[in-house]
């Protein structure tokens, strides 16, 4: 398409090109094709009224043109190829200390697989790139604007349906990175001017031949120096040129280069949208791109190209979020697979570059992290340069021989001692001969790779084979401490200012610990709560983040929390500054971590897999962290729900151990429990009896959990009763039971002792009858693990538990015995808590606790069954009468007796002496003897048909009564003749 | 076939070394017959855009700045010292460095336990010291000052092996670059003093399995640089190293037999499994005793060649390449082969079912010789 309107500029070197073609492949083909091209492309992209200012990532020499382009042209516009929803976000860079990242995130995605959150788009920007020059420009210029046009971040991951599933099984080969590598997380990285062949034989062409061995050195040799000074039109050129050449030896990658093109279509549309609105003329703008894109032969290409061909789609519903992250050039390097250490020496070179060349960089007012002070403010802006013809740089560059490296002698000499001494610091045996022998090597390897000096790769290389030996005496290796020599990573750091709410309020309320918690790396921080109360609001926000961020980010060395304790110390390992990208990522989610919390909670809780355990844990860590009753009762109002649905008992013990502790907090705290844990424990008892003889039956259920199950029941028995539950309910639960499997039958029968509808001689009967019967007896080790387990539901059993394990030991076979061991210890260790010490006091009280009395001893349930009650009832035998020991009591003591009697309303007096002794059965007698008439009719209701027994006595204190009262007796009769 | 079972590279690539000698225009360092670049293209080998007329093959496979790293650092003050894993290449690496340099490669001495100072520097023919007293003439001179007398490169095969003070004694030869013979007198000339000539150095081999055996001085360390060559993991280059040595080994016993390119794939793969399960291994007895090396590939495949050619249908088979995978790897009974059973029933079996090809009649093969084994 370019054909017919080329300029003639480069007729020479199509010429020249046309020739070579021909030369080397026989004839006009596909050879000439591409070669031609390519100056077809680059003359397209000179032509172009609006000004393409090609670009490379983290090229000082892009940088370098990019600062003396703009300073000479003054544009008004700047155009730079990044995502355009990064745009208010920029202004935030002055506050930071570079490198950082542009983040942008979603956490909850509407409009993508689910499986894809959270999404994240990273774009670090470093001090040595054309883009902060353009940035730092536009920004602090007045009437400079600068306008981001390159597709949203929603649509990077709308176009890229297929890519980012690559890349993460990609990621996944890949050797786990280190931390400072790993800044980005899991982002996927966004660049401006990525510029790499794209396809591996290319590349490895180019790597063979430069005799170099990864990309970047390839880059800096054969781009890089040479076109560090050259003037603009070259490296325009020359970048056209490449960005040209690698996009015509692309492979047909259709998924990738329609997204590069969607791109290039999105970057034009917006361009002349926004030219159309603000009335600017081509002349006064700067597009800033990768030189791949400026080689685009899409037909919406220039100010001229096609306008109505493409729509923008609309973004998703996805609410996306902004911030700036702390990057590193390890991390840069890791996520744009460039060789370590590259971004390092590209800061060096740019400002090395700066310094021979002397141009001025821009640079943001109040940059954090600047080394120098800033330079005088810029010299009036010059005229806008009159743009001079494009004439044909390319030719000359080509055909000129490589330029080579401008390292000097002395700048090798200073880093051969430099690193001889950096080696010794880290425990190498490296003396001044190494650093001769370094600096011998690095030329001769130079001289071997036909450079004329050595790069810093060769130095190297050097380095590592002068210095380092058989082994690596400290934590870096030669390798990594050139590359820390050669600047060395640098790790950047988001200011104060330019932090999310959140994370500005974390450091707020950390403000009393006197930390300076921006800084990376571990701090220790004290905390006496009991001598200092303010400090406790920190020892609350420090077990927020524990729960909300990385582990490593908040460690506690000293102290815990847990329902009901406080501690009155605490000390914690801190390295918010090292987690700082966890910390702002956190701000995306809410303005306060006591807001991050609550929702997480609720999410949790109320998310579709939410079991019972997983909802009392966030009601347990609601009470923990937030002290929020209101939260409490809700979340715990939910778990009933979930419990309610629930319909296995994979969670039972955990839903027991929650539940346990939950109301031993609130008994202990609280004036009376809550509603919603009363309900819980109302629906619960019903809940698992209903479940119980199913659980029985259940290959699934596993013995564990059935026995928290009962452990729920019995333990919470007395508080479901007092509530309205009904005991018959468990009975029939339990009635209904009938396990196949040995360990639930034991528990079974635990149960039942526990019960009453078993006793314990039956209990042991059952034992002895299962070890005597020899078809049993191999099955009979899991019996006994049901029986462990009962402890749990069954404390009290734990003798028979101690007996039924000694009788095992005793009586079963090896064969039965060994394999079972395991099993057993492995169960007394998950149960560490709560069955061990159980068994072992009750097995300590059992056993001897010498050895000596080892052979004599024999087990309680040995010896002969003793009456336990034997003891006092042969006492009861020998005591003719019982005697009325109270009584002697009261005579002894008269006093007493008076006070007693008074309290009780007693004022009869004292009895006489002697007719006390007397039974008082002759009472009765005596009202019956005075009143016949009431004797009849009683005997006549009793059915006795006898006459009257003749009188046996009289004087009887009963016929005294009646005959002293004659009222009572009336009325008696009264009643009875009556009935 | 040649008169030489094993012709030393200088013998082998003669005619090619004489080529290269002749188009070499590029400056040497000393007395070197070929400049450093030559001699890095004489061991990498050829490729188009060198512009020469004829190919040079590649000799070595590896990454090319440790042959770079060699070059250079023969070319300077200090010895070399190539350290690695066994089977990776070294003493090759080294013979090939040494033939290009100097065309002489067998200047070699080999430590072992048993070498002593008199193999480093000189010793004396008795019956000649009897006869004629101590001169020049009743002085036998080691390899290693052979080469100083020639200046060429002297090899030191095994360093590590040999003890402590033996090795302690080329500090000074590598430091001073000369050797002195106090038993002769100093009458008038340099009689007793044996000065090196330019372009003498030296290149020793060690092995990094016996770390801690002998234990080089850092006197020594200080003088040698050290280049590490790491064993081969990428499976192209491994697969190309196999196939070259196996070449060279057939022509060698002159046997016309093809290694099929599945069974070499067969080979590769469950050394690379092999690998990788001793990686993941916990202690020792959970790994095989061999080191897997590329050398190791090129024995098993070589012992299965020259079985399959005697005694076999003179071809090879799967079958025959198992057993000799068995044979070669199983050093101690019982751990070893345990793990190999390991690996064919849980690795090989499952394999062959999925893929078939040559696995069911490896798997076949290598149970078989287990089966012999224990």
């Amino acid at each position: 398409m370019s054909g017919s309107r080329a300029s003639g500029v480069f007729t020479a070197l199509r010429t020249q090109l046309q020739e070579a073609a021909t030369e080397f492949a026989s004839g006009p083909d596909a050879l000439e094709g591409i070669l031609l091209g390519l100056v077809d492309d680059v003359d397209r992209a000179v032509r172009e009224p609006l000004e393409i200012f090609p670009v490379c990532h983290h090229s000082p020499a892009s940088a370098l043109a990019m600062a003396r382009r703009l300073r000479e042209k003054q544009p008004k516009v700047v155009y730079l190829e990044l995502c355009e929803d990064m745009a208010p976000l920029l202004t935030e860079l002055r506050n930071c200390r570079l490198p950082v990242a542009v983040q942008a995130f979603a956490g909850d995605i509407d409009g993508f697989p689910q499986e894809w959150a959270p999404l994240s788009v990273v774009a670090p920007i470093t001090e040595a790139s054309a883009e902060y020059q353009a940035i730092a420009y536009a920004l602090d210029t007045p009437g400079v604007e600068l306008v981001l046009v390159d597709r949203s971040s929603d649509h990077v991951f709308q176009w890229n349906t297929t890519a980012s599933e690559n890349e993460a099984s990609a990621e996944a080969d890949e050797a786990p990175k280190s931390e400072e590598a790993a800044l980005h997380g899991e982002a996927v990285g966004v660049e401006i001017g990525d510029l790499r062949p794209r396809f591996a034989e290319l590349e490895e062409h180019l790597l063979r031949h430069g005799k170099v061995r990864h990309w970047s050195e390839w880059w800096h040799q054969y781009v890089e120096v040479p076109l560090g000074d050259s003037d603009h039109d070259t490296y325009r050129q020359v970048m056209f040129l490449i960005g040209s050449l690698f996009r015509r030896l692309a492979p047909g990658d259709g998924d990738r280069v329609r997204v590069d093109e969607d791109r290039e279509r999105h970057m034009w549309t917006r361009m002349r949208e926004h030219m159309a609105a603000t009335g600017t003329g081509p002349e006064d703008c700067l597009y800033v791109c990768g030189a791949f894109h400026a080689a685009s032969r899409v037909e919406e290409f220039g100010v001229d190209g096609h306008s109505d061909s493409f729509t923008i789609s609309p973004r998703t519903a996805t609410t996306w979020q902004y911030g700036l992250i702390p990057s590193s050039h390890a991390a840069i390097e890791a996520q744009f697979g460039l060789a370590p250490g590259s971004v390092s020496i590209a800061a060096t070179q740019w400002q090395k570059s700066l310094k021979r060349t002397g141009v001025r960089p821009y640079r943001l007012e109040g940059q954090a992290g600047a080394r120098t002070s800033r330079a005088k403010k810029a010299p009036p802006a010059a005229a806008p340069a009159v743009p001079a013809p494009a004439t044909d740089r390319l030719s000359g560059f080509l055909r000129q021989p490589p330029v080579l490296d401008g390292l000097d002698e002395s700048e090798l000499l200073g880093w051969s001692v430099d690193i001889v001494r950096a080696a010794r610091r880290n425990g190498y045996l490296a003396s001044t001969a190494d650093a001769i022998a370094v600096f011998e090597t690095s030329i001769l390897l130079a001289g071997m790779r036909d450079r004329a000096k050595p790069t810093p790769y060769d130095f190297q290389d050097a380095a590592v084979t002068c210095i380092e030996k058989d082994r690596v005496p400290g934590r870096r290796d030669v390798r990594r401490l050139v590359e820390i020599m050669m600047g060395g990573d640098r790790i950047g750091q988001v200011g104060y200012e330019a932090l999310p709410p959140l994370a500005r309020d974390v450091y707020d309320r950390l403000e009393p610990l006197g930390l300076k918690l921006q800084q990376r790396g571990v701090q220790r921080a004290l905390l006496d709560v009991a001598g200092r109360p303010e400090l406790e609001a920190c020892s609350d926000v420090l077990w927020m983040l524990r729960r909300l961020m990385p582990t490593a980010a908040a460690r506690p060395i000293m102290g815990e929390r847990r329902l009901g304790e406080r501690s009155i110390q605490e000390s914690w390992d801190l390295a918010l500054g090292t987690h700082q990208r966890a910390l702002i990522e956190l701000g995306y989610e809410g303005v306060s971590i006591e807001q991050v919390l609550e929702q997480r909670l609720r999410r949790e809780a109320y998310g579709p897999r939410a079991t019972t355990a997983g909802v009392l844990a966030a009601v347990e860590d609601s009470l923990l962290y937030l002290r929020s009753g209101r939260l409490a009762d809700e979340l715990g109002t939910h778990a009933l729900k979930v419990l309610s649905a629930e319909r296995t008992v994979d969670g039972a013990p955990e839903v027991l151990r929650r539940a346990r502790a939950l109301l031993a907090y609130y008994r202990t705290s609280q004036p009376e429990l809550p509603a919603w844990i009363e309900s819980f424990v109302k629906a619960g008892y019903a809940h698992y009896c209903t479940l119980l003889p199913t659980a029985f039956r259940d290959e699934d259920a596993t013995v564990g959990q059935v026995a928290a199950m009962l452990g729920f029941l019995f333990s919470m028995e007395s508080l479901a009763l007092s509530l309205g539950c009904d005991r018959t309910q468990l009975e029939l639960a339990v009635a209904q039971s009938h396990p196949e499997d040995p360990s639930k039958t034991a528990l079974l029968w635990a149960a039942q002792v526990q019960l009453g509808t078993l006793s314990r001689a039956e209990l042991r009967a059952r034992c002895d009858a299962l070890l005597d019967n020899p078809l049993v007896v191999p099955s009979y080790p899991r019996y006994l693990s049901g029986f462990v387990h009962a402890l749990e539901p069954v404390p009290g059993l734990a003798d028979v538990v101690v007996e039924a394990v000694s009788n095992a030991f005793g009586r079963l076979p090896d064969t039965v015995l060994l394999p079972w061991l395991p099993l057993l210890i492995t169960t007394l260790r998950k149960g560490a808590g709560d069955l061990a010490p159980l068994l072992i006091r009750e097995a300590g009280r059992v056993f001897p606790g010498r050895l000596p009395a080892l052979d004599t001893w024999v087990p309680p349930w040995r010896q002969p069954q003793e009456d336990p009650f034997a003891a006092s009832r042969s006492r009861h035998m020998t005591t003719a009468v019982p005697a009325p020991r109270g009584a002697a009591l009261l005579a002894a003591h008269p006093a007493a007796c008076d006070a007693l009697a008074e309290l009780l309303g007693c004022e009869d007096g004292w009895q006489q002496q002697g007719t006390s002794a007397l039974p008082p059965s002759g009472a009765g007698a005596a009202l019956l003897t005075a009143y016949p008439a009431a004797c009849d009719a009683v005997a006549e209701l009793l059915g006795c048909d006898e006459g009257w027994a003749p009188t046996v006595g009289t004087g009887s204190p009963g016929a005294a009564l009646t005959t002293t009262h004659p009222a009572a007796a009336e009325a008696l009769e009264a009643l009875l003749s009556r009935a | 076939m040649s008169e030489l079972l094993r012709a030393p590279a200088e013998i082998k690539y003669a005619e090619e070394l004489d080529w290269l000698e002749s188009i070499d225009d590029n400056p040497k360092p000393f007395s070197w017959r070929l400049s450093p670049k030559m001699v890095r293209l004489f061991i990498l080998g050829s490729e188009r855009a060198d512009g020469l007329d004829r190919e040079v093959s590649q000799k070595w496979f590896g990454d090319r700045s440790f042959v770079e790293r060699s070059i250079v650092t023969l070319a300077s003050d200090r010895g070399l010292l190539l350290i690695g894993d066994p089977g990776t290449g070294k003493s090759w690496l080294a013979e090939l460095l040494s033939a290009a340099i100097c065309r002489n490669s067998t200047l070699v001495v080999q430590g072992t336990a048993g070498t002593t100072e008199d193999h480093i520097k000189y010793s004396w023919n008795v019956s000649m010291v009897i006869a004629k007293g101590q001169s020049r003439e009743s002085m036998i001179p080691s390899p290693i000052m052979t080469a100083m007398e020639t200046g060429a490169i002297g090899r030191f095969e095994e360093l590590t092996r040999s003890t402590s003070d033996v090795q302690d004694a080329l500090i000074s030869i590598l430091s001073e670059k000369y050797v002195s013979v106090p038993e002769l007198e100093s009458g008038g000339g340099d009689d007793n003093i044996v000065f090196a000539k330019p372009g003498f150095s030296i290149i020793a081999t060690a092995n990094s399995r016996d770390r801690g055996v002998n234990d080089l001085s850092s006197a020594l360390k200080r003088r040698f640089n050290f280049v590490r060559i790491p064993v081969v993991t990428n499976k192209k280059s491994e697969a190309e190293i196999v196939r070259f040595r196996t070449e060279e080994l057939l022509r060698r016993h002159a046997i016309d037999l093809d290694v099929p390119p599945t069974l070499l794939d067969v080979l590769l793969q469950s050394f690379a499994d092999l690998r990788a399960s001793a990686a993941a291994a916990g202690s020792d007895d959970e790994k095989l005793e061999s080191a897997l090396s590329t050398a190791e590939q090129i024995g098993v495949l070589e012992d299965a060649v020259l079985h399959g050619n005697f005694f076999g249908e003179r071809a090879l088979t799967a079958r025959t390449l198992a057993s000799s995978l068995v044979g070669s790897l199983t050093r101690r009974e019982p751990e070893d082969l345990a793990i190999l059973n390991k690996y064919l029933h849980g690795v090989v079996e499952p394999r062959s079912k999925e893929e078939g090809g040559a696995w069911p009649e490896f798997l076949e093969g290598g149970r078989d010789a287990i089966a012999t084994l224990s």
